[in-house]
């Protein structure tokens, strides 16, 4: 057992907008000692931990679900092998503690897809590590976030490149309103093995009402000399015109807005979101939005 | 149909101090005529057009307009839209993420919400877009793509006018409806207009050159200047002005 003031507080690199130890301050967070990820140590101490092998050539889908009661925490280590497809749907809701780490090896030909879509808690993180070791390998890492007053979520993640010929997508759209704080922090590290790696990386988010918060942190670091990176990082408000062009149609205000809002939000969810999955999604950008039918 | 009265209005940016545009406009519109306005650069036209259709920064300082005898300033910008009042943009807006048909649709919708009627079913309203498609010769492919992203401006023009078909306005503003088009595809866009002409619609067609008034012929032609209507005429006046110019039409008034 470790004091929650052994945690990552605001003023470790990384941890500044989203503080664990004040968090998790007064609770009894049971935690393994050792190197790995924080996240994952307080999961293993939970015995929230899981590991998925996804073996060379086949394709395999989950939809993963945060935001059990009291401090939710969970680990997955998922291992796709050469040629091999895993995607990943992440669902947090609700909670008052949601923590999830996710590390990630990527084979030659291999590919991983995620879809995060979080509501935040008092305090939510889902944090993603990849590492592409083989070539050729694919990863998209999608998100949408959504914080009410009070709610906090933090998507971090962090993507290596060790091998030649990947690609990197991701696209991370965000809103809050007033009370709320968004997170993200994004980092693609291409080694010097890595050439020919084309990522990129997109955060957006709209600021809904005065006194929301969001905070980003798009990082490249590239080692390598024959690769294409970029990234777009922007934080603003509604189009005034736009609402004012909607509303002139006959759209009132509240639905004008959640009609923009909804498009923005819905460019970062994937195609190969199965039906159901997606219904879900909409569905809970709806009500969060307030336009639920 | 429409009545404004010693209009006076202005425009307050976010930043910086409110500027007067409109100085005592006055203009009646009966029902079932199409009006002119012309004028030069900086004259108030689209101001004017902002202020009809209620857009926030317009304020209006003095002065009245009626719309049916009811106080057209007092109703939010979806009520009046409700109420049939369309404006045609200059400068159509591109909105991210909501196909054509989806936003007309809600748009059609949330009218007839306010207006208390039913929605519209699906079979009638794909009858309507696709008459409206031909009438504008729009590729029924267009109307899937998010609105006007990534449109020529011929394209959001034409679109435009597919809306005003869609909505069936009864009072259409057109706000230089005839910049960025081609001379085929304003005679497609003026055949739809005049479809819409008739008896209970009336238009204001804002427009700085006399061209589109050879394909949409008003009643009445208007020339704002500094705020005002300086000077009113039959058809006529628009040719004369494109002749000699405004410099010598207004300084005759």
């Amino acid at each position: 057992m470790i004091a929650a003031d052994a945690l990552p507080n605001r003023r470790v690199e990384g941890w500044r907008w989203s503080d664990l130890s004040a968090a998790l301050s007064g609770r009894d967070v049971p935690m393994i000692p050792g190197d790995r990820h924080v996240l994952a140590r307080i999961a293993i101490g939970a015995r929230r931990m899981a590991g998925i092998v996804v073996n060379a050539g086949e394709t395999r889908t989950e939809v993963e679900r945060v935001g059990d009661e009291g401090v939710d925490t969970r680990a997955l280590e998922i291992d796709v092998r050469d040629g091999a497809s895993m995607s990943l749907v992440t669902i947090q809701k609700d909670g008052d503690v949601a923590l999830a780490h996710r590390k990630v090896r990527l084979g030659q030909g291999a590919t991983f897809r995620q879809f995060i879509i979080a509501d935040g808690a008092r305090y939510a993180r889902i944090e993603t590590e990849i590492d592409v070791a083989g070539s050729g390998a694919k990863v998209e890492l999608n998100g949408v976030y959504l914080v009410a007053k009070g709610r906090h979520a933090d998507l971090t993640s962090q993507v290596i490149l060790n091998a030649d010929h990947g690609e990197v997508r991701q696209i991370v759209r965000g809103v809050a309103r007033k009370g709320g704080r968004g997170v993200f922090q994004g980092r693609f590290k291409v080694e010097r093995v890595a050439q020919k790696t084309d990522a990129r990386m997109e955060h957006n988010a709209l600021l809904l009402e005065d006194g929301a918060e969001v905070f980003a942190k798009p990082e490249l670091e590239i080692y390598a000399d024959d690769v294409q990176c970029a990234h777009g990082n922007t934080a603003g408000q509604l189009d005034d015109a736009a609402i004012f062009y909607l509303r002139q149609r006959g759209l009132p205000e509240i639905e004008a807005r959640a009609m923009i809002t909804r498009a923005f939000l819905i460019e970062a969810l994937p195609d190969w979101v199965d039906e159901v999955v997606r219904e879900e999604v909409e569905t809970r950008i709806d009500t969060w939005l307030g336009t639920a039918s | 149909m429409l009545e404004l009265n010693n209009l006076h209005a202005r425009v307050v940016p976010e930043d910086g101090p409110a500027r007067e545009i409109l100085k005592g406009l006055s203009l009646s519109v009966p029902a079932g005529e199409v009006h002119a306005i012309m004028g030069p650069n900086g004259s108030g036209k689209s101001t004017l057009s902002y202020v009809l259709t209620g857009r926030d920064g317009y304020e209006v300082t003095e002065g009245s307009a009626l719309y049916e005898g009811e106080d057209l300033l007092a109703l939010a910008p979806e009520a009046r839209a409700a109420k049939g009042l369309f404006l045609s943009f200059q400068y159509p807006l591109e909105i991210a993420g909501v196909p054509v048909m989806t936003f007309v649709r809600a748009a059609m919708n949330a009218q007839r919400k306010q207006r208390g009627e039913p929605e519209v079913s699906a079979p009638d309203f794909l009858k309507l877009s696709r008459i409206a498609a031909q009438q504008l010769r729009i590729d029924p492919e267009m109307l899937k793509r998010p609105l006007n992203v990534g449109f020529s401006g011929g394209e959001k023009k034409r679109l435009e006018i597919y809306q005003m078909l869609m909505l069936q306005p009864r009072f259409m503003i057109l706000d230089e409806t005839d910049s960025g088009l081609d001379i085929d595809a304003l005679k497609v866009v003026a055949d739809g207009v005049n479809a819409l002409r008739g008896e209970g619609r009336s238009m204001l067609v804002i427009t700085h050159y006399q061209r589109l008034l050879d394909y949409i012929k008003p009643d009445r032609v208007h020339i704002l200047s500094a705020g005002r209507i300086v000077k009113s005429g039959g058809p006529e006046l628009a040719h004369e002005l494109e002749k000699s110019g405004y410099d010598t039409v207004m300084g005759a008034a």
